[in-house]
């Protein structure tokens, strides 16, 4: 008996200059995770008291958010690669919209948090917890950024009818690094927010 | 796929649950590592689209996560010294 198995492809979706980007920013925030955990050992009470001061559910629902994001990323790309007529294309690109709806609320969240937190006299030099909330989150905040950039760039191809069953390579490529910024985050809402 | 959403959305609302309930020890600590290397591995997999992908490059992410979550481990379990 055989057994059918899908033929694996060669390279990531995509184009492959963006996995280098995304291998490098994997590198980036993989030393500041890590650089968090251990800073944290000098002053536990210190990283556990700070931490009471973030509001877990602005965290909470910015991982939902971008979470969604992503899946409706997912699915305008499903869209394009299975139906092969001209409503793909406004089919893909409303799901692209409610992907970009989804992250600019990400930032709205974001920017609440972080006047709130400025507000009550907190910044980089209050202590080393508040040195690396802010570094990473803002970090992560610039990546929401250019991801929410890159996705109104393939929304407005999308709409225009740029990507089609055969060629839809742009808009994997832009996906990837939406699907990036969503792993960032999914590491760095319980390394920050949850675990003491 | 919808499956991956309702189960990143589950993990995310049980990571949650267990930093507003103070239900945090080290048994939570591992537990919250764990899930967060579940769904890394959801979303290399399924949403970045690794899985149809040659091993070496599928690999990138989830050695990734290992690494870091391991380290993060790490510097939660290694007992301090005064």
């Amino acid at each position: 008996m055989t057994t059918k198995s899908i033929p694996k492809e060669a390279l990531p979706p995509g184009d492959f200059a963006i996995w280098i980007i995304i291998y490098v920013e994997l590198i980036t925030f993989a030393a500041l995770f890590i650089g968090y955990a251990f800073a944290r050992r000098a002053d536990v009470e210190l990283f556990n008291q700070s931490q009471l001061l973030l509001d877990q559910r602005s965290g909470f629902i910015n991982t939902l958010i971008l979470i969604t994001s992503s899946y409706f990323v997912v699915k305008a790309i499903q869209v394009i690669k299975t139906i092969d007529n001209e409503k793909a294309s406004i089919l893909s690109s409303r799901w692209l919209l409610a992907a970009i709806a989804l992250g600019s609320s990400f930032i709205v969240i974001k920017i609440i948090e972080f006047s709130d937190k400025f507000e009550q006299g907190i910044n980089l030099s209050t202590n080393t917890f508040f040195m690396f909330y802010i570094l990473l989150t803002a970090f992560h905040f610039m990546h929401v950024l250019l991801g929410l950039v890159i996705l109104y760039a393939v929304y407005k191809k999308t709409k225009m009818g740029g990507y089609n069953r055969h060629d839809y390579r742009g808009m994997e490529t832009g996906a990837s690094y939406w699907h990036l910024v969503d792993l960032l985050w999914i590491v760095l809402f319980p390394l920050v927010y949850i675990m003491r | 796929m919808r499956n991956v959403w309702i189960t990143l959305v589950i993990l995310t609302l049980f990571a949650f649950l267990v930093g507003w309930l103070k239900l945090v020890n080290s048994l939570f600590v591992f537990i919250l590592l764990v899930t967060t290397f579940i769904k890394g591995q959801l979303v290399s997999e399924y949403f970045m689209g690794l899985k149809n992908v040659t091993l070496k490059y599928r690999m990138i992410p989830t050695i990734w996560l290992f690494i870091v979550l391991s380290s993060i481990a790490i510097a939660y379990y290694l007992p301090i010294s005064n």
